[in-house]
């Protein structure tokens, strides 16, 4: 198999998973996840903890690694090579929860790093694309400082700004706001929703309903490792169809 | 709901900041909370002073009071006191064994640029303090054995049987960890890999430099090693030395890296990852830095262990400081008993190197405190 197998020509399909099961040794944690994701399309998936709403996102950069079923991303289909592994990851950028900025550099070479060594760019035009995405997500001031320096939020901010760097296709968050105090929740999801109106291509593990209200094409809800229901966000909150849905909309509204 | 907190904001001014209970601060309270807190507290306060008075009086006496400072010989001792004119009359051979008296600028000059070194990879600004200083470190033995050696660089030829000295142990000690450190980051890389055959490799070497003694390792390395190489070449017995040194402080050092590496949260490896960094930009540029950082005070505790064990060299003949001192001690010019003074000296000069480097840890340790959180 060539490294970069095209199998896909239809471009606007950016991500296909077919029938995608994963076990941790025994444990059977992702089962027959069947996913198509149009380019522009906003995605947001909820469900309990443990329902395997992380794991289905970190495999799509492979994270995180499936045993059975298979994975295109922007036309190259997942397979066991460092090289093809590689080349889905330049396309696909990914925002943890827990920010995970390098705390040995400051902001800059936090942003410019992916730049320089992956796309191999020179400094001073790395540096350039940093400022730029710094500006947008309204902290260039902190470019010179480390992450330790800043509140939890800007982290955040800063997190998106150096997945943005890699002018990826498509990005993932895994509950981008989850880790913030609740005054800092604001600012990132201000980010992510001008994100979203610039046309990119987003998955978002996240349990901020408001969110995904104003910007998810569509909201997939899964349990126990499988995607229980998806529909527009009208419908999923409204019309619960499933017993799980109705309860866990219950437990996350009430409060 | 947003109309709840429409009302006419009234100013906030915080409270004004109280002094402390005068009871719980100043000095009378530090000696009452810490030495008297209890009646077993302050009996055994009380009898510590007590040891104290009974020892202290008569060894600063001895050391400072009724010793001897200055003679040309030991006829000059004839108080009850430390006789110091025996260190004074052996102090060059104390600190660089038998090396060339006109020659003693080039010991001290390497000696100058492992501390400038050290000095430069502490204080250098961070952006570029790693990029420096660790090609620094690792030309540094090399540029001081040429100085030491003198025939690469148009000096004259030193034998290294002349090498010696409390200078010869504390560059063998920072020659050898200096060898290690990028040794014993591959043996730590490799107990962590998912091959079968690196991890195996690793565990088997590391746990054999550890397991086996330091001393048995030197008699390994001078009558061992030679067999292995081939007939006729003679190699250095401080090399040889030196190979053994770098070997067991790699295995010490390897298991250091690896308690860094596991210090380094996950979250770190996938964000490397996502970026699309490759394994070896993702160890060096990503991770490595964090583990040398966080595993900096390990680091020196090892090395403070290994300077401390290169008074075994005695062991193999090598004239390191303990040696140089027993030879000085059988002189027969000197026969007045003069131990008590030499292992006084030579352990307060393995001390006040040792806590300096304890110092120097801690000090790190405390910086590491407000730049890590995250």
């Amino acid at each position: 198999m060539s490294t970069e197998s095209k199998v896909a020509d239809n471009v606007e399909d950016t991500i296909i998973i077919k029938d995608l099961n994963k076990w941790y040794g025994d444990f059977h944690v992702l089962k027959d996840i069947n996913l198509t994701v149009k380019k522009g399309e906003k995605i947001v998936i909820c469900g309990p903890s443990g329902s395997g709403k992380s794991t289905t996102i970190r495999c799509i950069n492979r994270l995180e690694e499936f045993q059975r079923g298979s994975l295109v991303v922007n036309g190259v289909e997942m397979v066991e090579d460092v090289k093809n592994i590689e080349a889905i990851r330049r396309e696909v950028g990914m925002v943890f929860q827990h920010f995970n900025l390098f705390p040995h550099l400051t902001i800059l070479e936090n942003l410019t790093l992916g730049p320089i060594w992956v796309q191999k760019k020179p400094k001073a035009e790395a540096e350039a694309i940093a400022m730029k995405y710094l500006e947008r997500v309204k902290i260039p001031e902190q470019a010179d400082k480390f992450p330790g320096q800043l509140s939890g939020g800007q982290q955040q901010r800063v997190a998106i700004a150096r997945s943005l760097c890699m002018a990826p296709q498509i990005m993932l968050f895994d509950e981008p706001t989850s880790a913030l105090d609740p005054e800092m929740i604001k600012e990132v999801l201000d980010v992510m929703v001008e994100l979203a109106d610039e046309g990119m291509t987003m998955l978002c593990v996240t349990h901020e309903m408001g969110f995904a209200k104003k910007v998810a094409d569509r909201v997939i809800f899964m349990d126990a490792g499988e995607i229980v229901e998806q529909n527009t966000p009208e419908e999923l909150f409204n019309n619960p169809q499933t017993d799980r849905l109705q309860l866990f909309l219950s437990q996350i509204l009430d409060h | 709901m947003a109309n709840t907190f429409k009302t006419d904001p009234i100013e906030f001014k915080p409270a004004a900041a109280q002094p402390a209970p005068s009871s719980t601060v100043g000095p009378v309270a530090w000696i009452k909370e810490n030495l008297f807190s209890s009646i077993p507290n302050s009996v055994v306060t009380i009898l510590v002073i007590l040891g104290l008075l009974n020892v202290v009086p008569g060894v600063i006496d001895w050391m400072f009071i009724s010793s001897t400072w200055s003679g040309a010989s030991q006829d000059a001792c004839v108080s009850d006191g430390a006789c110091w004119v025996f260190i004074q009359a052996w102090s060059q051979q104390f600190f660089y064994g038998s090396y060339p008296s006109d020659g003693l600028w080039r010991v001290n000059l390497s000696l100058i640029l492992l501390f400038v070194v050290i000095v430069l990879s502490f204080t250098l600004p961070a952006n570029i303090r790693l990029k420096v200083s660790v090609p620094l470190f690792l030309v540094l033995p090399f540029v001081c054995i040429a100085i030491l050696d003198g025939r690469l660089v148009g000096l004259d030829y030193v034998n290294t049987d002349f090498w010696g000295g409390f200078s010869l142990n504390v560059l063998m000690a920072a020659a050898a960890i200096i060898v290690a450190f990028p040794f014993s980051f591959l043996w730590a890389l490799g107990r962590r890999s998912d091959m079968p055959l690196a991890r195996s490799i690793s565990v088997v070497f590391i746990e054999f430099f550890r397991g086996v003694p330091v001393l048995a390792l030197f008699f390994m390395g001078s009558v061992m090693l030679p067999l292995f190489f081939a007939e006729g070449t003679n190699v250095d017995k401080l090399v040889r030395v030196w190979i053994v040194l770098i070997f067991f402080m790699s295995g010490y050092m390897a298991e250091v890296f690896r308690g860094g590496f596991q210090a380094i949260p996950s979250g770190q490896y996938e964000a490397a990852d996502s970026i699309g960094l490759g394994y070896w930009q993702k160890t060096l540029l990503i991770i490595l830095p964090q583990v040398i950082k966080v595993s900096m005070p390990n680091i020196l505790a090892t090395f403070v262990m290994l300077f401390k064990n290169t008074v075994f060299l005695l062991i193999i003949g090598i004239p390191e400081v303990l040696q140089t001192l027993l030879t000085a001690l059988s002189n027969s010019n000197w026969l007045g008993g003069h131990a008590v003074e030499g292992y006084v000296f030579v352990g307060v000069i393995f001390w006040l190197c040792c806590f300096g480097m304890s110092m120097l840890a801690s000090s790190i340790e405390k910086k590491l405190d407000t730049s890590h959180r995250n």
